[in-house]
């Protein structure tokens, strides 16, 4: 019953997706990125970004391949540590939100017109009401200090979207046969819930994670621009708003090191959700 | 008179929303913002002074004191005077809110237009590799990010690397000539960030258009282009257009365009709230926040409206 | 469709392109100087005159008593409200000051009838009994804090503006007399200070805080448009017409001949009808505007600029082609920076145990043995900066050439000796928070800190970086004494080592600006001893031994003058000088 249309579902979208030849491209540099993250975690590389250098500003070199920063740091090893720090955001919010949207818009769902279904849409109705920067710069500003800030900041927000669409899509299923099956034999609500309903509905979290995960990393650029992002570490926004003073004066290194590594990574995971997106639903056009 | 009703009605439901947002920013931006206390009392201040500065700025009230004062001053709409210059705050956001406007309105006018208009020939020419390219643009152009556009731009455009031509900073509305020199860039900027967010959307709104029964049958019968996409096509497509409109509208009013303002140094509304969020300027806080939370209520209730105008099947509920 | 619409593209963008070339405020007929500063003046209101941005508005547009000379270094005190300098008695307590007859206040609709009125002592006796109005909070009060006989009971009897207070009192329209608790040679120089600007009570009742952006004051200047982007000020046409005398200024034709300004000699200033000044605190940004040659006139040197802009460091000259359009000034600043140790916190600072206080120590001068001053002075100041021991600036006549040079000299090795001597090990350091105001600078700074402890063995995860996202939260992790390791930086008040030294003065612990909360009785009763004293030798020597109680307790990561770098147009005629003490300059400008 259940486990019977992911299934056929899953298995159609791989075929179709392993035919996309932009999503399979960008699957592949997306786990590119992925794997040098990972050499980061297992401390295999990029360790060295905060260590001190002799030279200022030192060109491209074959001991410094994208130069130098003020500190003498090795703007390599910066962008390289970036990595772990984007995936580090992207994750934990992706994650994070998307459990927090699944979760709210399930019950939402299933529970449509109750108090409870009337709450959470007051709740979702209230953040979307708030402007997103001036809301992430609040909490992050409550909290801050926490390295965390700005991460509960984006989840807090990034939530909603998600919950809208599998609210609706509960509703959808929720009169379906399997539903109706489950609860004549006497499955208890949440179980239904969350074991027979939420999983239906995963192609639409993967989809918004993919989307979060880019959102996030961009955010997080302008978060650290403003002061309110990455606390302690280095990242793609702290290099490129570090670059902003030094562009002017003709230091171009941190800039285009930073801003290409999270292009290509962005783009990369645009196409992919994109791809994503259409082998799993491939009547409906992505917006 | 069913109108009238349905508007107090939605009114009234527009109320849990606003004390919502209230509530929520209060919180977070006045109750566990920054305090200025020690900003006011000088360089070796004595324990009676930062208590008496305290309590000049409220701090030693209960929280339900203070949001009850705040809902006062919201139904009043007087928040008195910004704490760290002494501006009433009123005048503040009088002289900010339509420099955002201004700032910010070409761009969005200009992005949503070229927006549509890419996605009707992407949409028409679905599947192709017009549309193929101009999909493959707007990702691209969704990938970079606002800060590194903004910087770009600024080097191409105001730097000695680049045309030089346009002012790096400033802001000045009396003539048009003064207004299109300091608007061009950052209208320049917000076009480029928006247009492929733009042209997706409305590339999707257009092509479910594009696929329906009636559309292709015209096409069969050979009616040109222009026609079925402006009779058809863009006609059916309003509510969509007019709801991403419409929802834009409290963030280009009032938040504006945070890092444009910042960067280029120009008084609108966004870098008017960004300094109160980072100053602790409560006052300005609070009446930001109402203001929005008011608007977006209002809003709300416009795109209804606007919903049955445009399609009367929608009914008022 | 597409057509119609690239027309209007194109169409819009050639009048941009028009836009561009008549360039507005191009303005023949008004002599206009355009200044720029890198921060925001939160508030002109005297009472909150605190900053460099604020100060400098504030004595634009009001008077004081005294102001520092023009172009004399260093700074001279000369009388400026005041028709002279001040009738001293020989206590030293017992101070005279005469005002100059007939100067008016600006028209304003404060006053009846709308008509500017004479400026008199009361006006005096009334701007400073503001300053300690419980109801009112000024950032200037410490400065004459207990310090003037009665104002203190005048104030904590509730601040009647009609009760007098004996110390401080208006002997006639035009004479005010201020007694003093104890001597405070300072006094004058607090009397050059915006905080101590001449505000009329009219204005006051008719503004309250709206004074914050409005100004109605005796100044040359008078505020035409306040905005948090730029202050504009338009020439007082009433101001007292007094000739600027050059030579009593400090003119020197070897020093200044090449401002271009000795014309001026004889003529009453201010010279020209406008003044703008532009807030820019992006550095970028403010250097393309000063370099686009339309808009600001006037500007510090960025340090990423330096290189580009700089022939050499030392002395400090511009390359040919820059120096064709900017003229250059430079300078130590009035002003330093360090970075001191939390002295209350038992991870770091004095503590009862003997044996752990003197780890504590060794952790302490370890830490300042492992700074390497000429790489920060090189990196982040471009090497213009002046690394220093103690805290007396080398712009002040204490400052002592000859002080061993030993506590700014990096010395890893020596660094590791302690840390090794003392028993501290990776394991057993304590973690430490460093604090930062959340810009780039900041950052770079934390990371090379952070580096430099690494270097000596201190790892990097004991020193946690704390970011906070305002200067404004930062002020309070310092004023609560929430951070172990704190980058703090003074500007002076006046030129007297007095207002450094008092910044490890016990009583003025956190919340005060001893953030280093140190407290030593030692200091404090010599502190005390000479901050009554006028300048002397015998002073000096108090301060050195003051000075010494600093280096040798490792206190802090002692010091560094940044050099001030002002350049400007060719066209603008003047000495342009930003600092607190520098503030009166604006009058005496003048443009081609």
């Amino acid at each position: 019953m259940s486990a019977d249309r992911p299934h056929s579902l899953w298995s159609r979208a791989a075929q179709r997706f392993v035919r996309d030849r932009a999503g399979m491209v960008s699957a592949v540099v997306v786990l590119g990125y992925f794997l040098v993250a990972l050499t980061v975690w297992l401390g295999l590389g990029g360790q060295d970004w905060g260590v001190l250098g002799s030279d200022s500003f030192a060109p491209v070199s074959a001991e410094h391949w994208f130069g130098t920063t003020r500190n003498g740091q090795d703007i390599f090893a910066r962008t390289v540590y970036s990595t772990r720090t984007a995936f580090e955001i992207g994750l934990v919010v992706a994650v994070s939100s998307v459990v927090l949207g699944a979760v709210f818009g399930a019950l939402s769902g299933f529970f449509a017109g109750s108090w409870l279904d009337e709450g959470i849409l007051w709740l979702k109705g209230v953040l979307d009401a708030i402007p997103f920067f001036l809301f992430v710069v609040a909490v992050a500003y409550s909290l801050q200090g926490h390295p965390l800030a700005m991460h509960v900041a984006m989840i807090a927000t990034f939530w909603t979207t998600t919950g809208r669409y599998v609210r609706g899509e509960v509703i959808k299923l929720k009169s379906m046969e399997f539903v109706e099956a489950a609860r004549a034999v006497g499955v208890p609500q949440g179980a239904i819930i969350f074991r027979h309903i939420l999983p239906n509905t995963s192609h639409i979290l993967l989809v918004q994670g993919t989307l979060v995960f880019v959102t996030a990393i961009k955010a997080e650029v302008i978060l650290s621009f403003l002061g309110l992002g990455v606390q302690d570490g280095v990242s793609w926004g702290l290099m490129i708003s570090q670059s902003t003073n030094e562009v002017t004066a003709g230091f171009f290194n941190n800039f285009i090191a930073a801003s290409l590594a999270m292009f290509v990574l962005v783009m990369a995971f645009n196409f992919f959700s994109d791809a994503l997106q259409d082998a799993l639903d491939p009547r409906k056009v992505s917006a | 008179m069913a109108g009238l009703g349905y508007l107090i009605r939605r009114l009234a439901t527009g109320i849990p929303l606003i004390l919502g947002v209230t509530f929520i920013s209060f919180l977070l931006m006045v109750y566990f913002g920054p305090d200025l206390s020690f900003e006011l009392v000088g360089k070796n201040p004595t324990a009676e002074q930062i208590a008496a500065a305290r309590a000049q700025l409220g701090y030693d009230q209960p929280f339900w004191v203070r949001y009850a004062a705040y809902l006062h001053e919201m139904v009043t709409f007087d928040f008195g005077r910004s704490v760290s210059t002494g501006q009433p705050v009123r005048g503040l956001l009088a002289d900010a809110v339509p420099v955002s406007l201004a700032l910010t309105l070409p761009g969005f006018v200009l992005g949503n237009l070229l927006g549509i208009a890419l996605a009707l020939l992407a949409a028409w020419h679905r599947g192709r590799w017009l549309d193929r390219s101009i999909m493959a643009f707007s990702v691209i152009g969704m990938s970079i990010s606002f800060l590194i556009i903004i910087i770009v731009f600024q080097l191409l455009f105001s730097s000695r690397y680049g045309l030089n031509f346009f002012p790096v900073r400033g802001w000045d509305m009396s003539s048009p000539g003064a207004y299109l020199y300091y608007v061009t860039v950052p209208t320049l900027a917000i076009v480029f960030v928006s247009l492929g967010y733009n042209t997706r959307f409305y590339r999707a709104v257009f092509v479910e258009e594009v696929g329906r029964d009636h559309v292709r049958t015209a096409r069969a019968f050979g009616a040109g282009a222009g026609i079925i996409l402006w009779k058809y096509v863009l006609k059916n497509s309003l509510i969509p257009i007019i709801t991403r409109v419409m929802f834009s509208i409290p963030s280009i009013v009032i938040a504006g365009s945070l890092l444009i303002e910042s960067y280029f140094g120009i008084p609108g509304a966004g870098k008017l709230t960004f300094d109160a969020v980072t100053t602790g300027d409560q006052p300005v806080l609070k009446a930001v926040v109402s203001l929005t939370a008011l608007m977006f209520v209002v809003v709300l209730i416009i795109n209804d409206l606007l919903y049955r105008a445009v399609d009367p099947r929608v009914a008022l509920t | 469709m597409k057509l119609r619409l690239f027309l209007a593209l194109s169409a819009s963008f050639l009048l941009a392109m028009a836009a561009a070339c008549s360039r507005p405020g191009v303005d023949s007929e008004v002599k206009r100087y355009r200044h720029s500063d890198d921060g925001v003046p939160t508030n002109i209101d005297p009472l909150q005159a605190a900053t460099v941005y604020s100060n400098q508005i504030v004595v634009s547009v009001y008077d004081t008593l005294y102001r520092y000379k023009y172009l004399a270094r260093p700074y001279v005190l000369v009388p400026n409200l005041a028709a002279g300098m001040p009738e001293i008695s020989d206590d030293g307590l017992t101070y005279t000051i005469t005002l100059k007859p007939g100067v008016r206040f600006i028209d304003d609709e404060a006053f009846p009838d709308g008509k500017g009125r004479e400026v008199t002592a009361h006006d005096v006796v009334y701007s400073l009994k503001r300053h300690f109005d419980p109801a009112r909070v000024s950032q200037g009060r410490w400065l004459w804090d207990r310090k003037i006989e009665g104002l203190n009971q005048w104030m904590d009897a509730g601040a009647d503006y009609d009760a007098a207070v004996p110390g401080l009192l208006a002997v006639d329209d035009h004479t005010v007399r201020v007694r003093l608790v104890k001597p405070f040679p300072q006094f004058m120089n607090t009397l050059a200070q915006g905080f101590a600007a001449i505000v009329p009570h009219e204005a006051v009742t008719a503004y309250g805080e709206g004074l914050g952006t409005r100004a109605v004051g005796s100044g040359p200047w008078k505020l035409e448009r306040y905005t948090r982007e730029q202050v504009r000020l338009v020439r007082n046409p009433d101001f007292r017409k007094e000739p600027l005398d050059l030579a009593y200024e400090g003119y020197d034709a070897a020093l200044h001949g090449h401002l271009g300004i000795a014309h001026l000699d004889g003529k009453p200033s201010p010279f020209v009808d406008e003044l703008w000044i532009d807030f820019i605190q992006e550095s970028a940004a403010r250097w393309a505007s000063f370099t686009s040659g339309r808009e600001i006139q006037m500007s510090g040197l960025p340090v990423e600029q330096t290189d580009i802009v700089l022939a050499s460091k030392d002395p400090v000259a511009l390359k040919p082609e820059y120096a064709q359009r900017y003229h250059l000034d430079t300078g130590p600043e009035a002003g330093l920076v360090f970075t001191v140790f939390n002295m209350a916190d038992p991870d770091i600072g004095n503590v009862p145990d003997p044996q752990r206080n003197a780890m504590n120590r060794a952790l302490r001068c370890a830490m300042r043995d492992a700074f390497d001053w000429q790489q920060r002075n090189d990196r982040f100041y471009s090497g213009l900066g002046e690394v220093f021991p103690g805290v007396i600036p080398p712009l002040l006549a204490e400052f002592d050439a000859t002080l061993s040079r030993d506590s700014v000299t990096h010395n890893p090795e020596r660094a590791r000796a302690r840390l090794a001597e003392a028993g501290w090990t990776a394991e057993n350091l304590p973690t430490l928070d460093y604090g930062l105001v959340a810009s780039v600078l900041g950052r770079e700074m934390a990371e090379e800190f952070r580096g430099y402890m690494a270097a000596v063995g201190i790892p990097p995860e004991k020193i946690n970086i704390k970011s906070y996202a305002t200067f404004g939260d930062y002020n309070r992790a310092l004023r609560t004494s929430e951070l172990p390791i704190m980058g703090y930086g003074w500007g002076l008040d006046y030129p007297d080592a007095e207002n450094v030294l008092q910044l490890f003065y016990g009583p003025n612990a956190a919340p005060g600006s001893n953030a280093a909360n140190y407290r030593n009785p030692a200091y404090d009763a010599l502190y005390e001893q000479s901050s009554v004293m006028l300048p002397s030798a015998a002073r000096s020597e108090i301060y050195r031994q003051m000075n010494q109680m600093l280096i040798d307790d490792c206190v802090g990561i002692l010091s560094l003058s940044r050099r001030r770098i002002a350049l400007w147009h060719r066209d603008v005629l003047g000495l342009p000088d930003r600092q607190i003490l520098g503030g009166f300059w604006l009058r005496f400008v003048d443009v081609k």
